[in-house]
């Protein structure tokens, strides 16, 4: 990551607000973040805290009329935020691509999964028949599909779950795009193929000279796979910075308190894992100070009336909103 | 790769079985035979035989003859045309506007979607029967097509409500948007993600509609307000066989057979076909 290299995707103050019979629901606010290119950043965060409306959000997929969105993405130039679907059209799959949560529902059933990919071959890159075919066997062979010739006939029901992401994938590279959004690629599967999947990500990303966006509720998913890390709670950034900062000198309780409740190798056996008390705040009925005070054992009465704002942190680049912040020095193995 | 030996075989599917066959063969029977009513070597069925009146099955006659000694098994045979003619033309108007529509209102939902549905099941509160007898007696001289318009029109609404049903279903799986996001246009998604998903459920509903235009059909024909005699049609055959029912049982025996057996065949291979692509579906 070099200073001079151009930011590919550029979210500034970006705000997705559901309205709902019971009033607005901010699934996500304020969110502002850049990502270079060639780059893979991380979002994590627990389930509810506004990770995949910020991707369907970044890619601009609004399937409701009753969704608000404020702020801007700019993804390699292109304003996603109010664009009309023709211009969104043209940018997809070029610019951007995703890769969805469950390889079981992202393919369509009744399609050759070659045919999936040489539809869009064909239709976006004006490619000929036998072509668009020789390019699909390509890909599916760079995702490491053995005997990809064969299996360019397959149906999707013929496929495990990992060899059906190893096809989402190829058809989400199809258009070569510049960016990838995986919104937890791993969740439906197995923990070996879930490596395997991630490790594909992750050779691509540095053969292609993607950038990708990694979101999962995962920290030991993204620890080694991240250049930079970003936390979300209740929908909004508590702490962005440096994957390795963010591991080793993270302020934000909430951060210390994630990392607290995944296992680690270094822990004896039979060690209790930390649940983090409480539950995620009710979007509808946010409180007025930080949205954790109320499960967080350092809360003090401005954690409950002041949001506290992202504030620089020592190491460059990483920020964090909290008033009362854990010490510099602190580890989380120290806990 | 230990997800490569994870590749399972297809399951064999149960199979159709012999009287999915048998009914496929005899509905082909009936089409074919109404196709080529003309080159068949069967009797006139306008053609009135005095000297064999309310006769019943013979070797001249194979079904016996009517009150007017037009031969049954013509009779039939013609009468199948305008059968099967007015349940396929009503399914093509039905399927032809209600299935466009409720695929397209399934996918862009909004405000659209909302008018037009609640404009169909406004016309779905109304029976279809009453509106289409009140159309029928008032729209004269009344011709095939013009049944044909009228039944058509009246089954759009239904069509509609199972169609958009089975897209909602499909249009809003993953597969729909990863084809969006990677650039295919509403039309590519309605045609080569949707509607291949939904085509089981329409065959099966196709046929099944087919069946109950049918039915349709021979009720009006009963009440006098499907082609006008001497045309032959199943319901006004029945409806004519009436009269003489205690002299010539045979003459309403035939033709509601002929109805009886089209329709269970139509059915059991709609049902069949429904069942059968279910269990695919589960599998995938």
């Amino acid at each position: 990551m070099s200073p001079d290299s151009r930011h590919l995707l550029e979210v500034d103050q970006l705000s997705t607000t559901f309205a709902t019979p019971h009033g607005l629901l901010p699934a996500v606010s304020e969110v502002s973040f850049t990502l270079q290119e060639d780059e893979t950043i991380g979002i994590v965060g627990e389930s509810g805290s506004g990770k995949t409306v910020l991707a369907r959000t970044i890619m601009g997929l609004q399937p409701m009329t009753n969704i608000q969105v404020e702020g801007s993405v700019l993804i390699n130039g292109f304003q996603v935020v109010g664009a009309s679907d023709p211009e969104k059209r043209k940018h997809w799959g070029t610019d951007v691509a995703m890769v969805f949560q469950d390889p079981m529902t992202s393919l369509n059933p009744v399609m050759r999964i070659g045919k999936q990919i040489d539809e869009t071959l064909r239709v976006r890159l004006g490619m000929s028949r036998q072509s668009a075919k020789a390019r699909a066997i390509e890909l599916l062979t760079l995702v490491g599909i053995p005997s990809s010739t064969e299996r360019y006939d397959a149906f999707p029901g013929e496929l495990s779950g990992g060899m059906r992401q190893r096809v989402v994938i190829a058809t989400a590279l199809a258009c070569s795009p510049k960016l990838l959004l995986a919104d937890e690629p791993t969740t439906g599967l197995d923990v070996t193929i879930q490596a395997q999947i991630l490790n594909l990500l992750g050779e691509l990303q540095q053969r292609l000279h993607m950038s990708v966006v990694l979101i999962t509720h995962d920290l030991g998913v993204v620890a080694t796979r991240t250049s930079r890390l970003i936390v979300m709670y209740a929908g909004r950034v508590v702490e962005i910075g440096e994957t390795r900062d963010i591991f080793a000198h993270h302020r934000m309780p909430y951060t210390r308190a994630l990392l607290d409740s995944s296992p680690r190798i270094s822990n004896p056996s039979h060690t209790r894992l930390l649940a983090i008390p409480g539950r995620p705040p009710n979007l509808l009925n946010l409180p007025n100070g930080c949205s954790f005070a109320p499960r967080c054992s350092f809360a003090t009465d401005q954690c409950h009336n002041e949001r506290p704002p992202l504030t620089p942190s020592s190491e460059p680049g990483h920020s964090f909103a909290c008033w009362n912040p854990l010490p510099i020095s602190t580890r989380s193995e120290m806990s | 790769m230990t997800d490569l030996l994870a590749v399972e075989p297809l399951e064999a599917k149960t199979p159709l079985g012999p009287l999915f066959w048998a009914c496929v063969a005899w509905l082909s029977l009936n089409v074919l035979a109404a196709i080529l009513a003309n080159l068949l070597p069967l009797q006139d069925p306008l053609f009135q035989n005095y000297s064999a009146l309310n006769a019943g099955p013979s070797l001249h006659h194979l079904l016996g003859t009517d009150d007017l000694g037009r031969d049954i098994f013509s009779r039939i045979v013609f009468g199948s045309r305008i059968s099967i003619l007015v349940g396929i033309g009503a399914m093509f108007i039905g399927f032809g506007i209600g299935a466009p529509l409720g695929m397209l209102t399934a996918y862009r939902r909004g405000k659209f979607d909302h008018i037009v549905t609640t404009m169909m099941y406004v016309l779905l509160a109304f029976p279809a029967i009453i509106a289409v007898i009140a159309v029928l007696s008032f729209w004269t001289p009344r011709s095939i097509l013009k049944i044909i318009i009228v039944i058509g029109a009246a089954s759009i609404p239904l069509v509609y409500r199972v169609v958009r049903a089975a897209s909602l279903s499909v249009a809003t799986r993953d597969f729909v948007t990863a084809a969006k996001v990677q650039g295919a246009s509403s039309l590519r998604i309605l045609l080569r993600e949707i509607l291949p998903n939904i085509t089981p459920i329409m065959v099966s509903f196709l046929l099944i509609g087919i069946a109950s235009v049918v039915t349709l059909e021979g009720a009006l024909a009963f009440l006098g307000l499907s082609v006008n005699p001497p045309t032959p049609s199943w319901g006004n055959m029945i409806n004519e066989s009436r009269t003489v029912l205690a002299q010539n049982p045979w003459l309403v025996l035939f033709p509601s057979l002929a109805l009886c057996l089209f329709l269970l065949s139509l059915n059991f291979i709609g049902d069949r076909l429904r069942t059968y692509f279910d269990v695919s579906e589960v599998k995938l």
